[in-house]
């Protein structure tokens, strides 16, 4: 069972070097290659759900093994890994033809299953950080691949993360240090003093690698740099898969969170703030790409705020709604690439009335757009639900920031649809039609997915449950998550409201687009949305800005070292010789009263030997 | 007898032979180049048949008997040939390197005399079971760097030489002192003798102090550090061989030889220590923040990483140890990657100005990709073998209770993702500013993209490096 494991692993890694080294002709060799080892590893993963097994082998010492083991949950995962890279592999068959580095794009995304299913099965914390962070470099290259200067955004990518893979280091470091071992299912941690610390640390790498804010600025611009697959790829489903996973193990199993410790309020704050600040900024985008990206970290703030609750319904809610947004905005993502593939461009101003020549995307839309709304019956629905249940719960600010996000959900899909697919036809390209069928499919499936998800919600509920073995005592009922009817019925209001609201901006601007002006432009916003978009609050600016005056501060300091050495000691040593030499003036007279002074001194000091 | 003379030849081979390199060089560039190869990979070759007697346990000893304790003694235990199968393999890596790069330069005698020489020493010092000797072999090196960064003989490059010399010889020199200190006590040079003497009490303050001003200009720390960036006008696989790979980690195994397995220093100094490679790898991150001359920034980023080193000894646990060594394999090779492909860009557009490079990537792909795995080694990302070594660090600092003080680092390993990130971006992404440079001879490009492998190799296979490492430690530690 171990060694069919392992092949979850090695499938993807060994495609990746073959793809790498196949000639590019013909292309469909590389294609096929990938796509199937894509789908191998897919019906691998499938074969593990149930099948629970583990192994180790000794790898650095210092508790340092690399060890995986296979239970629900990381089975689950897997399979979740798989299945959305051989959509988005195929989707990209087509996608990426024509472009340059088609060939390293395949290989870095297959790297990227790789290592991602290596990280979801470690159960050693250090084999599980040397996956982790080698996604790094596989971001950082499918970033690049993009247009011109895209390096620029895959650094920022790299660096943000790569931060909070270091901060994680230390955490496993300390883990290590309290616990004498670093094997997931061994660990249990107090989070008093250092263990407090140490889940902070390991939290905050879990939430730089979720998007969530402060770690969020780089995915909206790759939104616009980077292909648009790794968009559908990364920030979209498998970033967030691998850091609401590491969230849970923290907080489920390391270090069991409690609903009333500072932890909790910790992520629930993080997560609100997240939903509602990257969802105001995602009402006023004016690109299809960057509009979604802006959600991809709005969304994130509702599965750590569902987790944080630290309540069954929370933290099954959350998991839930991992899984339903790397759905959905992975499908939205898709959408937006066959709007680039064939119009041309994702500029809202010059889209429109796209419904007609793209009925099939435009569907998929809808419906992908309904989910992440929350509306029933679409599985987005269901989760936020749950995680509201949570948040009322345990505090009715948390509730608010939730459903006021997606008042704005609502609105920013509604103004995004309104804009793209209604309205006055564009004309940017004559004969715009659907995309081929190899990129509708995977679209298709997606939207399916999220229509089975939300019909039969009970099933991934289930699946998900067995997470909480071991941290919910096991006389607590389950799988009682009545739906709260008063809730159910607030949300509806709630979105009837964002219709409202979108349907009297369209009356007042006559546009699909300036629907939301009135929130956009309302007085003080105005300034603050202004301030936001030339990149004042972002972390990174700041960030930067502040290492950059340290650097110029220790630059300094070395340049004050160096003058002791180029310039102080020199100069130093010329002043004692020229000093020397000025005594030394040849006349014998001086020599003589020198040494007589000498001999004076020997003369003194003996005496006072002798005494 | 055969292990005495696999450890005598490790020592002795390169440090004689290299005088014949310029003999050789009279016959034939072909076999000057070969000798000198061969000389450092002989004594790679003793030092791997070396690993299997150390790993179980015994160690190999050599003496020759000479009047007032001042016996030359070679030893060979696992820290020795730890250090040694490490120098002799990334030296063997650069000379192939030099093959290529130095022919087109004048004074090619003198340079593979003075290569082959430096690592002879180098072995010397490793090896070296008496302070008195680890002195001498210490200058030889001082001598060969002198006048290997000084390669190229323009009157300011001269110049740094002789800044480099002065400020190791005089620090070599207080550390003269200090051993004479610890003569007067132990009565004896040799190691295992000051071993015995040292086993109740501390080190001295005032040897302790002479002995660290030797350390810390040899290895390039706060404040001695200025020398390294400076020696950047040396050709690339010098700077690759001393400020990388070799020259710098002579140091750091001093500290690790004399206060971890001989004697020991008492927690005050030790936080001193530690408080000033602190001080060290955050002062020259951010130098290399700065900087724009590509040699000197990773010049700054050998200064940073060398307090990781530092911090993994100076913390003495055992995973902050174990972390040590293995740092110091892990960033030798990634470090001496750095620089030779360095050198291969500078000899492509004939600067070293990052501001003036860009979008090199296009022309250099396999340079760029070495590059960047070499520079992913130095940051500790996986799945290259920095990773572990860094972690290691981390967690022996923790384990040792300096909680603080690990986040100070943390501090340093972010900046050196900046730095790295910074240099990489300016040299192969964006826009090209110069005409575009041609790849390196497949000989240099081959040896960058060796090294880069095998540093991937190392992550892979950490099991093997890191069984070594912690063999050595348990020996140097004693437990």
């Amino acid at each position: 069972m171990m060694s069919s494991v392992l092949l979850a692993l090695t499938i993807p890694f060994a495609a990746s070097g073959v793809v790498l080294i196949i000639p590019n002709k013909p292309r469909a060799l590389k294609e096929m290659l990938s796509l199937l080892a894509a789908f191998a590893t897919l019906a691998l993963s499938l074969s593990f759900y149930g099948r629970p097994a583990s192994a180790s082998f000794d790898w650095a010492g210092f508790g340092i093994n690399l060890s995986f083991r296979v239970y629900n949950f990381s089975a689950l995962l897997v399979i979740a890994t798989s299945f959305f890279a051989a959509m988005l592999l195929m989707y990209s068959c087509v996608f990426m033809r024509g472009r340059e580095n088609t060939k390293l794009f395949y290989s870095l995304i297959l790297m990227s299953v790789g290592f991602v299913n290596g990280g979801l099965l470690a159960d050693n914390l250090i084999c599980l950080l040397f996956f982790w962070e080698a996604l790094l470099f596989t971001t950082y290259g499918m970033i690049a691949i993009g247009k011109t200067n895209a390096f620029k955004t895959a650094t920022k990518a790299f660096i943000i993360v790569g931060i909070g893979d270091i901060f994680m280091v230390v955490g496993a470091a300390i883990c290590y240090n309290l616990a004498g071992t670093l094997r997931i299912s061994e660990l249990h941690i107090d989070s008093i003093g250092l263990g407090a610390l140490a889940f902070v640390l390991l939290m905050i790498g879990a939430l730089a690698k979720t998007g969530s804010m402060p770690f969020h600025s780089w995915i909206p611009d790759a939104a616009t740099d980077a292909p648009l697959p790794f968009m559908a790829f990364a920030p979209a489903s498998l970033d967030k898969v691998l850091g609401i996973y590491f969230l849970t193990r923290i907080s489920l199993d390391i270090f069991r969170l409690h609903q009333e410790s500072w932890a909790s309020y910790t992520l629930m704050t993080i997560g609100g703030a997240t939903i509602i600040l990257a969802v105001m900024m995602a009402l006023i985008q004016k690109d299809y790409k960057k509009l979604l990206s802006y959600h991809a970290i709005s969304q994130a703030g509702y599965m750590i705020l569902g987790i944080g609750s630290a309540t069954p319904a929370g933290i099954v809610g959350g998991i839930f709604h991992m899984i339903n947004n790397a759905l959905y905005k992975s499908g939205l993502f898709l959408t937006a690439g066959s709007m680039e593939k064939q119009a041309g461009t994702t500029d809202l101003e010059k889209l429109g009335g796209m419904a007609t020549r793209m009925p099939v995307t435009f569907a998929c839309f809808v419906i992908m757009a309904l989910s992440i709304s929350g509306t029933p019956p679409f599985n987005g629905f269901f989760s936020k639900e749950l995680i509201y249940d949570a948040a009322i719960e345990r505090g009715t600010v948390f509730y608010l920031a939730a459903i006021a996000g997606s008042f704005l959900t609502a609105a920013s899909f509604l103004k995004l649809g309104h804009a793209a697919f209604l309205g006055k036809a564009s004309e940017i390209r004559p004969n715009i039609k659907e995309p081929p069928i190899i990129m509708l499919v995977p679209m298709i499936v997606i939207t399916a997915a999220c229509v089975l998800l939300g019909l039969r919600s009970a099933i991934p509920i289930r699946l998900i449950l067995p997470v909480l073995n071991g941290y919910i005592s096991a006389q607590e009922p389950l799988t009682d998550f009545a739906p709260n009817l008063s809730l159910i019925a607030i949300t509806l209001v709630v979105l009837t409201c964002a219709l409202l609201n979108h349907i009297l901006g369209v009356i007042r601007t006559g546009s699909g687009l300036k629907a939301v002006d009135h929130i956009h432009y309302a007085p003080l916003l105005h300034s603050i949305y202004d301030k936001a978009e030339k990149g004042i609050f972002d972390p990174y600016n700041i960030g930067t800005g502040l290492v950059k005056i340290f650097s110029v501060g220790a630059a300094w300091c070395d340049k004050a070292i160096d003058r002791v050495y180029g310039s102080l000691i020199p100069t130093a040593a010329e002043t004692v010789s020229f000093a020397i030499r000025k005594i030394h003036n040849g006349s014998y007279k001086t020599y003589i009263l020198w040494s007589l002074a000498a001999l004076f001194l020997v003369i003194i000091v003996m005496f006072n030997g002798l005494k | 007898m055969n292990e005495k003379i696999l450890l005598a030849s490790a020592v002795f081979v390169p440090l004689i032979g290299s005088f014949a390199t310029p003999i050789a060089g009279k016959i034939s560039e072909r076999l000057r180049n070969g000798l000198s190869l061969a000389l450092v990979l002989l004594s790679l070759v003793c030092a791997c048949r070396l690993i299997p007697t150390v790993i179980s346990g015994r160690v190999v000893n050599l003496a020759f008997e000479m009047p007032l304790g001042l016996n030359f003694v070679i030893t060979a235990d696992c820290l020795a040939v730890f250090m040694a199968a490490t120098s002799s393999f990334i030296s063997a890596i650069i000379i192939i390197y030099s093959f290529d790069y130095i022919h087109r330069y004048d004074n090619r005698n003198e340079y593979y005399l003075m290569v082959t020489l430096f690592l002879g020493s180098m072995m010397g010092i490793v090896f070296s079971g008496s302070l008195l000797f680890l002195y001498i072999f210490w200058e030889i090196t001082a001598i060969a760097s002198w006048r290997l960064i000084g390669f190229f003989r323009e009157k300011q490059f001269v110049i740094k030489a002789d800044k480099a010399f002065l400020i190791t010889v005089f620090g070599a020199l207080a550390m003269l002192i200090g051993f004479i200190i610890i003569y007067q006590s132990a009565g004896s040079f040799e190691l295992a003798d000051i071993k015995k003497a040292y086993t109740t009490s501390h080190i001295s303050s005032l040897a302790l102090i002479l002995i660290m001003l030797g350390i810390l200009s040899k290895s390039a720390t706060l404040p001695f550090h200025t020398w390294l960036p400076d020696a950047g006008v040396a050709p690339s696989p010098v700077t690759a061989l001393l400020h990388a790979a070799v020259l710098v980690k002579i140091g750091i195994y001093a500290f690790a030889r004399l206060f971890i397995s001989t004697m020991s220093i008492s927690y005050v100094w030790e936080m001193i220590v530690i408080g000033l490679v602190a001080a060290s790898a955050l002062i020259s991150a951010g130098a290399a923040l700065v900087e724009t001359d590509m040699k000197r920034i990773i010049a700054y980023s050998t200064v940073s990483q060398i307090a990781f080193i530092f911090l993994g000894f100076a913390v003495n646990t055992e995973a902050g140890v174990a972390g040590g060594l293995l740092y110091i394999l892990m960033h030798g090779l990634a470090k001496g990657g750095l620089f030779l492909c360095a050198g291969i860009v500078e000899q492509g557009t004939h600067t070293k100005d990052i501001t003036k490079m860009g979008g090199l990537i296009a022309t250099m792909p396999v340079t760029a990709v070495s590059f960047f795995a070499c520079a992913l080694s130095v940051m500790g990302v996986p799945p290259l073998g920095g990773f572990f070594s860094k972690y290691l660090v981390f967690s022996g600092t923790i384990n040792a209770g300096h909680i603080g003080i690990a986040f100070v680092f943390l501090a340093g390993a972010i900046l050196t993702i900046l730095y790295l990130c910074r240099i990489f971006n300016s040299i192969f992404m964006g826009e090209a500013k110069v005409a575009p440079a041609q790849e390196g001879s497949w000989l240099m490009v081959s040896c960058v993209a060796s090294i880069a492998f095998i540093s991937f190799l190392a992550g892979i296979y950490i099991r093997y490096p890191a069984l070594f490492a912690s063999v050595a430690t348990q020996q140097m530690l004693g437990r």
